[in-house]
């Protein structure tokens, strides 16, 4: 049984990111392999230890300053299930949340949860728009979509990025890179959403998951068709 | 003389004119657009023109239909109405709706303008035209990557609407947190409407609820009953905001194939007055539209057996819930934007007896929204939970494909689902299933092809004075 925390959807329920919670489901109970997923909201219980992959999302700026609130009292719980092998993907606010910090326009730093070394500043306009990245998924060059929609401009320093920019700003406008990797902590803008558009980074998360548990990892293929024609369609209009 | 505003006024004709000889476009917001490239404070000089007054509707869903709702019934009492039908509702729109209706001198001669203007747009609207009412009808998450997020919408309708002078009155949906709080933080006067909320309502559609938090103190809010979206009897239990009770309140309200009905009160009269209402367009939240209109002609003195009466004629706009009918079929057309509009719709097609076919058109130009992601914040499980409903899903526009992945996430089996991203081919496909209905659903610029082509194929129900409502 795999476990999926879906971090705080009362709050963070913006861009229709529980498409990505949705493709995490469905994608394992298509193949037969039981899953289940639990809600957790603020102040609500949560043992990261127990889950097999943990979605946050990202939300509007009250609501973003909520949940860092409310982590900040869990990180030490959350760094630990990281160091573990803890499958996680962190969308827009939810990834700015993991680095160091996040720095206004005035120049004022909100610190972040620090699991990841590094960092955001508020950009002069926001980068807006569809996304095409060249990701390498297990030893293979694999092309993702989304749309992107974000204010800050994030700095990954050594960090691997989830994929090279090929149509889009990414990260920051600025270095051709998107997302952030760390462990099995997979970062991203990408809105879309990422899961449900992107079935071979879904499976790849399944994977990592299954792994970690020690259970077999081989996947069976499932019928992608008008997942493949969607991502492709996207692909060929943006980059011709 | 203002020789910029001659100007443009002569090129905004001139538009006008071309635009309705090409047959091209319908020319709802170019003459404008032209007009205020020359003469940028053009709006300047109908403010205080029209002899009645202004009213500005404004919100999220809903005001095409409130505003045009009111215009008819304003027309029928005989006023000379100045109003953007066709939902062009910024700045450029309400320019043109000027324009049309006036001199070359910009010399308007009519009793009211009646205007439905773009949350994002009132700002810039309010600047040069005040209007002696507004309307606001509800707020709901709607395209991000133009409007930003809700909290931004609202904060700015309400600076707004504190710039405006004093004696403003606000006609107010009394169910909505978003929108109740306006009457506190203005501290204008307020008449509410809204739905009584009885228990029958059962609302399941609660992923995409806004307004968890209270406004004024953020507590998660409470509700004994929610309506729809996070519209409902709201109560804040840290610092006792909560829903008032409405001036003009419907109850027992009942929307089938043949549309919506409804018992009015008026709560605030001494002799309890009571009506009934009957709409000829489907939905709940068309009941909402119509006691917006409704209360607003009361208070502009209108008899309330005129307005009900003018209310059970009313024509829906494109794609507000249009209803076509091809051989026996009865077709619905429904503009589509955002998740709280369609899960209405859902609504409705779940309220359908027979099988349907389906075609939706999802297109992501500007004004569409370029983020279509918001799709998957609409409930389109509730389908998968009624697969004997539904014959066949058709998919088409730009972003055909990922309609169709949004539906099969949501569990509608892939042999129900088809992808056509030509309109013609689609509807063709639609209106050719072996349902004994036709549900359409299309984003802003899908719409206008889509309602033409039907059009062409379908004849358009339209309904007249034939049902009259009882008056009580």
């Amino acid at each position: 049984m795999l476990t999926v925390c879906h971090l705080y959807p009362d709050l963070l329920n913006l861009y229709g990111d529980r498409g990505n919670v949705l493709a995490f489901m469905r994608r394992c109970s298509w193949r037969g392999l039981p899953v289940q997923v639990r809600e957790v909201n603020l102040g609500g219980a949560v043992e990261f230890a127990e889950y097999d992959f943990l979605f946050i999302g990202g939300g509007s700026d009250r609501e973003q300053a909520l949940m860092a609130e409310d982590l900040k009292n869990r990180v030490d719980a959350l760094r630990m299930a990281v160091d573990n092998g803890l499958v996680v993907l962190a969308i827009c606010g939810g990834y700015q949340l993991l680095g160091r910090y996040y720095r206004t326009s005035q120049g004022r730093e909100i610190p972040g949860l620090g699991l990841l070394d590094f960092y955001t500043e508020a950009g002069d306009k926001r980068l807006i728009g569809n996304v095409v990245l060249e990701a390498e998924l297990a030893g293979k060059k694999t092309k993702l979509v989304g749309f992107e929609n974000h204010g800050g401009k994030t700095f990954i320093n050594g960090h691997k990025p989830l994929g090279s920019v090929l149509y889009g700003h990414g990260n920051n406008g600025q270095d051709g890179r998107e997302g952030a990797r760390y462990k099995n902590v997979f970062c991203s803008y990408l809105h879309g959403p990422l899961l449900p558009r992107n079935p071979i980074l879904t499976d790849y998360l399944i994977t990592l998951a299954l792994e970690r548990k020690g259970y077999p990892s081989k996947l069976n293929a499932l019928d992608d068709e008008l997942e493949n024609i969607a991502n492709q369609a996207m692909v060929d209009r943006l980059l011709g | 003389m203002n020789l910029r505003l001659i100007i443009g006024m002569v090129a905004a004709k001139l538009a006008m004119y071309l635009s309705k000889l090409s047959g091209r476009g319908r020319g709802s917001s170019l003459p404008g657009m032209v007009a205020l490239r020359i003469c940028p404070d053009l709006l300047k000089h109908y403010q205080g023109q029209p002899r009645k007054g202004v009213i500005m509707t404004t919100g999220t869903n809903g005001k095409t239909t409130t505003s045009n709702m009111l215009a008819d019934i304003l027309e029928q009492d005989g006023y000379r109405v100045v109003t953007n039908r066709e939902g062009a509702n910024l700045i450029t729109g309400v320019a043109t709706a000027f324009i049309k209706a006036s001199t070359l001198t910009a010399r308007l001669n009519c009793d009211y303008a009646v205007l439905e203007v773009d949350e994002a747009a009132f700002p810039v609207v309010t600047r040069w035209i005040k209007p002696s009412r507004v309307m606001v009808t509800n707020f709901f998450r709607d395209q991000l990557d133009r409007y930003g997020e809700l909290d931004t919408t609202v904060g700015k309708v309400l600076d707004a609407l504190n710039k405006l002078p004093g004696e403003v009155k606000l006609i107010l949906n009394a169910d909505d947190p978003l929108v109740a709080r306006l009457a506190r933080e203005t501290g204008k006067v307020t008449i509410y409407y809204g739905v009584r909320p009885d228990a029958d309502f059962s609302n399941t559609a609660a992923f995409s609820r806004e307004a968890k938090f209270c406004p004024f103190c953020g507590s998660a809010l409470v509700y004994n009953i929610y309506i729809y979206g996070q519209l409902g009897d709201f109560k804040c239990p840290q610092c006792g905001f909560a829903r008032m009770r409405p001036d003009i309140e419907a109850v027992d309200v009942i929307s089938d194939e043949a549309g919506t009905k409804a018992t009015i009160y008026d709560n605030s009269s001494s002799g309890r007055s009571v009506w009934s209402l009957y709409i000829p367009v489907q939905g709940i939240y068309n009941i909402y539209n119509g006691l917006a209109a409704f209360t607003t002609a009361l208070s502009l003195g209108i008899l309330p057996e005129k307005a009900v009466l003018c209310l059970t004629t009313y024509t829906p706009a494109t794609g507000r819930m249009e209803s076509f009918r091809y051989g026996n079929k009865q077709v619905t057309l429904t503009l589509v934007k955002n998740p709280t509009g369609f899960n209405q719709a859902l609504t409705v097609l779940l309220a359908q007896k027979g099988r349907q076919d389906i075609m939706i058109a999802i297109n992501d130009n500007d004004a569409d929204g370029r983020d279509i992601s918001w799709l998957w914040d609409v409930d389109f499980e509730v389908l998968a939970q009624y697969p004997e409903q539904f014959n066949r899903f058709i998919c088409s526009g730009q972003r055909a494909e990922e309609m169709a992945l949004r539906l099969k996430y949501a569990g509608v089996p892939t042999i129900l689902l088809a992808t056509e991203k030509d309109y013609r081919r689609a509807i063709n496909a639609a209106l050719q299933g072996e349902g004994v209905a036709v549900g359409m659903m299309a984003t802003y610029t899908a719409l206008w092809p889509v309602e033409k082509i039907l059009g062409q194929k379908a004849e358009r129900v339209s309904y007249h004075a034939n049902r009259m409502s009882s008056v009580s």
